[in-house]
């Protein structure tokens, strides 16, 4: 017989290690736990959701066959009643009375006065206010865990003999020199002292223009080493670094910002508190005040329960997170991941936007705007040289080339001795004549008589075919139709609308004029960006709309962090509230409108239902209905703001 | 002697760290939803026979069944559930030592692969491997020194699922039994039925079938001859 369940002698590391990532994102989930086989994980997956429905089905059953219905019932009560009664328990233990503990007290109390069911129906409606609550809370789990994941966690030691030995960047010392291949991220600050190669820190500072770093240049951890091999001297450990001082502010942000609360919640707690003390008023001292027994169904007791049963606010417990759920589930529609119905409330008390330039305004690829002959060249021939060179290398300012060569169908040319120099550009020879592609240093070093260059605004490349010099410009673009919607924000809501960069001034003013933005802060750097985010919100609620890990700290202290889930670094999207999944900007206007609909139906079903309560309590204690009536309005006030939520799935 | 080896060398405690891991492995490789229906299939088996000494309805017998099997099945799911948040408590335990005892993980490590014949240098560059990369080192820690494994487990739900068909089974086959003859048909279908997972288990584990089948069998009627035959005696 086939023994699948064995483990191997020798098993493959690499394939068990990511489960570690995962398991420990999600907050360690039951379902993605590392200890499971994978075939068996999904046995665990909406499980609440699945208990939930098992027992509104034998809820209905027991309505449908009244000789089984105990039996029934006793099953709605395991599949409902056991994880409110433990949940609610660990609640008393901890010395706090809320709505779930009201809620389970009534339910099982119920059955004490001979109305199970209606206790029953209490639980299954709370059970689904719970699946429908831990669905919309899932995203937001264990986003810490994946920002301190963000940094390499390892380094290539150069060690006395030359051998690379792979070690933790815990372990490196200040001193040590490590070697950084192409295409890897930088694991610590330090300087170079062997190699060169253009780094991008467009996602650390917000140039998005990659930089030349050559021998005797400081580099910062974060950095992706783009084309060239780099030997760094270390001179910042693993805790002093520069991404590991984004990770602290990250946290302190985290730290700062005041926690979301649900309305509910907050109100709940004392809601529970009355009621139970009301509950226990009805039923020890109402027997000195009317003539009433203890017992019977017309007693205290009975009618304390009965009280006790009809302030159960189901109503509230149901339609808040139907509401919340609509209005996330038609976000998700839209591409926008919101985490916790709760966003979208805090999003409509926001007054003030703050928008980062480079990734979010703009698109963050550079495009090639400009092909200029210097000394009288043909500028097509110029850029099928470059297309021709550049074409199979990968780094942003190749790409915008081959992109812009591409659209304009340029032709491919065929070169000899092509040669690659790391960091500088590149070299080859077309019809006997010597073709330079590079940074200005390495061409200028090519030149017999080098020219005079004006300072450039915009990040360029230049190109040497024999005697002739080129000079492509390149330009990140402004995203389209943001303008509009940063316009309507102004006027139609009043909003506050303010850009936040690490760029420089003069490209900050550029895009911001282009987007109509007057409130412009240029060359922060995280710390100053969060410092800024800090005032405001302790102001006013404040929405920040950022990509970069330079954003995250800002993101996460915000009142409400909105990242770009296309362009945007895992950082970003892990510290944010609400990820536009397609980089979707245009959509914000619509999603302040959602988030104040949201706000404005939640409210209304808090008053459908608080009258809902009303209407059954007061009869319940008085006895003039019976206990099974005062339910019967109550869920009918239920279904009322429950349909009233569901509005929230229009699209508009 | 550091503090956070209890007092003692690091060999030892990765010695006792490894007994507590050992825990996990219940003195069984099957499946635990294979495990969970054979077991309980078993069990079913015999309960039923006892039950059939004093209850002679078959549905009662039936009720009693199927009262058993939501027995079986919730104590199979929960049995589940609880090792599964133990070795949670136990896996966030060791990240947090690694993230913050960095140097005694190390010993331990240097302990562990002594143990397994490194030295000198060459234990240095395996340590120093191992140490480089966290999730590398947490999966190794978890084996090596805790003796878990991971990915082997089911699901508890997938657990109670087996416990679940071993009951069904045992009571379709016990209650056919009974229709056919009141005890000696429940005796032989509850006897066949032990036997059969029994037969199943061995298979499984490739062990001595007969032997297997024979000793399960034999346990079953000492249990319920014991019973049988003690309460002739002390009713006279």
């Amino acid at each position: 017989m086939k023994n699948q369940n064995l483990p191997h002698p020798f098993p493959d590391i690499s394939s068990k290690v990511d489960i570690f990532d995962e398991f420990f994102d999600s907050g360690m989930e039951e379902t993605i736990s590392p200890f499971l086989t994978k075939r068996s994980r999904s046995w665990g997956k909406y499980l609440p959701l699945k208990s939930a429905s098992i027992a509104a089905f034998l809820l209905l059953c027991s309505f449908f066959f009244k000789e089984s219905a105990p039996l029934f019932l006793l099953f709605t009560y395991f599949f409902a009643g056991i994880p409110a009664l433990i949940a609610s328990l660990e609640d008393i233990f901890n010395f706090e009375i809320n709505i779930d503990v009201l809620m389970t007290l009534a339910a099982f109390l119920s059955v004490l006065i001979g109305s199970g069911r209606e206790g029953a129906l209490l639980l299954v409606l709370f059970a689904f206010s719970g699946a429908m609550d831990e669905a919309v809370r899932k995203k937001a789990k264990g986003s810490l865990f994946a920002i301190k994941k963000m940094a390499p966690m390892r380094a290539y030691v150069i060690g006395d003999e030359g051998i690379l030995t792979e070690r933790s960047v815990k372990d490196i010392k200040v001193g040590t020199h490590i070697f950084v291949k192409a295409g890897e991220i930088i694991p610590l600050d330090g300087v170079v002292i062997a190699g060169a190669s253009s780094v991008n820190l467009a996602h650390l500072t917000g140039e998005n223009a990659p930089l030349f770093k050559k021998e005797g240049d400081e580099v910062v951890s974060g950095a992706r080493n783009l084309e060239g091999a780099l030997t760094i001297k270390v001179t910042k450990s693993s805790s002093d670094s520069t991404i590991s001082q984004i990770i602290k502010l990250i946290m302190q942000a985290q730290a700062a910002k005041p926690r979301l609360e649900k309305f509910l919640d907050k109100v709940g707690g004392k809601y529970a508190v009355s009621i139970i003390v009301i509950a226990f008023f009805i039923a020890i001292f109402f027997p000195y005040f009317f003539s009433l027994s203890y017992l019977g169904t017309q007693g205290s007791i009975y009618r304390a329960l009965s009280f006790l049963i009809a302030a159960s606010p189901c109503a509230l417990v149901i339609a808040v997170p139907i509401a919340y759920l609509s209005a996330v589930s038609i976000c998700a529609k839209k591409g926008i991941l919101i985490k916790g119905g709760v966003v979208l409330d805090a999003l409509a008390t926001c007054k003030t936007v703050a928008l980062d330039k480079t990734g979010t305004l703009t698109k963050g690829d550079l495009n090639l705007v400009e092909i200029q002959s210097l000394n009288g060249g043909d500028a097509n021939l110029g850029l099928a040289l470059a297309y021709s060179l550049e074409r199979n290398v990968i780094h942003p300012i190749a790409k915008a080339i081959s992109n812009y060569a591409l659209e304009k169908k340029s032709p491919l040319l065929e070169f000899t001795q092509f040669k690659s120099h790391p960091g500088y550009g590149l070299e080859a020879t077309f019809k006997n004549k010597k073709v330079y592609i590079g940074n200005k240093d390495f061409i200028f070093s090519k030149m017999s008589r080098p020219l005079e260059l004006q300072n450039e605004d915009l990040p360029f490349t230049l190109l040497l075919f024999g005697e002739e010099l080129f000079i492509f410009r390149f330009k990140d673009e402004a995203r389209p139709n943001v303008r509009k919607v940063l316009k309507n924000l102004k006027q139609k809501w009043q909003m506050r609308i303010l850009m936040l960069t690490g760029d420089h001034s003069k490209s900050a003013a550029m895009i911001a004029k282009e987007m109509g933005i007057e409130e412009v802060y240029a060359d922060l750097r995280p710390e100053d960006k969060l410092k800024m985010v800090d005032d405001l919100a302790k102001k006013e609620n404040l929405a920040m709309v950022g990509d970069g890990i330079n954003d995250a700290p800002s993101l996460a202290r915000a009142t409400v962090g909105i990242s770009m889930g296309k362009k945007g670094s895992r950082t970003a999207v892990d510290a944010s509230d609400i990820v536009l999944l397609q980089d979707n900007i245009e959509l914000l206007e619509w999603l302040f409108k959602k988030g104040h609909d949201t706000r404005k139906i939640v409210y209304q079903n808090l008053f459908f239902a608080l009258l809902a309560i009303i209407a059954a309590t007061i009869p319940a204690i008085l006895g003039i209905i019976p206990l099974w009536s005062a339910v019967l309005v109550h869920e009918g006030g239920t279904i009322i703001v429950g349909l009233n939520a569901l509005r929230l799935l229009g699209k508009k | 002697m550091h503090k956070h080896f209890n007092e003692k060398d690091a060999a030892s405690h990765v010695l006792e760290k490894r007994m507590e891991g050992l825990k996990e492995v219940h003195g069984t490789e099957l499946p635990g939803h294979f495990s969970s229906a054979t077991d309980t299939l078993r069990e079913t088996a015999f309960v039923l026979l006892i039950i059939s000494l004093f209850v002679s309805k078959l549905s009662y017998i039936f009720i009693i069944g199927i009262g058993w099997m939501l027995w079986r099945m919730g104590r199979s799911a929960y049995l589940g559930w609880s090792r599964l948040e133990r070795l949670h408590k136990l896996i966030e335990q060791e990240k947090f030592e690694i993230e913050h005892h960095r140097p005694q993980e190390r010993e331990e490590l240097i302990a562990l692969y002594r143990g397994k014949g490194f030295h000198g240098k060459l234990l240095e560059e395996v340590v120093d491997v191992l140490m480089a990369d966290e999730d590398r080192l947490l999966k190794v820690m978890l084996e090596e020194e805790l003796g878990l494994t991971l990915e082997a487990y089911e699901h508890p739900l997938k657990q109670a699922a087996g416990a679940f068909v071993g009951a069904l089974i045992a009571l379709i086959i016990f209650s056919l039994g009974f229709a056919i003859n009141y005890l000696v048909g429940g005796l032989i279908s509850s006897l066949l039925t032990i036997g059969f997972g029994a037969f199943l288990t061995a298979k499984y584990e490739r062990n001595k079938v007969i032997s297997s089948v024979v000793w399960n069998i034999s346990f079953a009627i000492l249990g319920a001859g014991f019973i049988f035959f003690l309460i002739r005696i002390i009713n006279g």
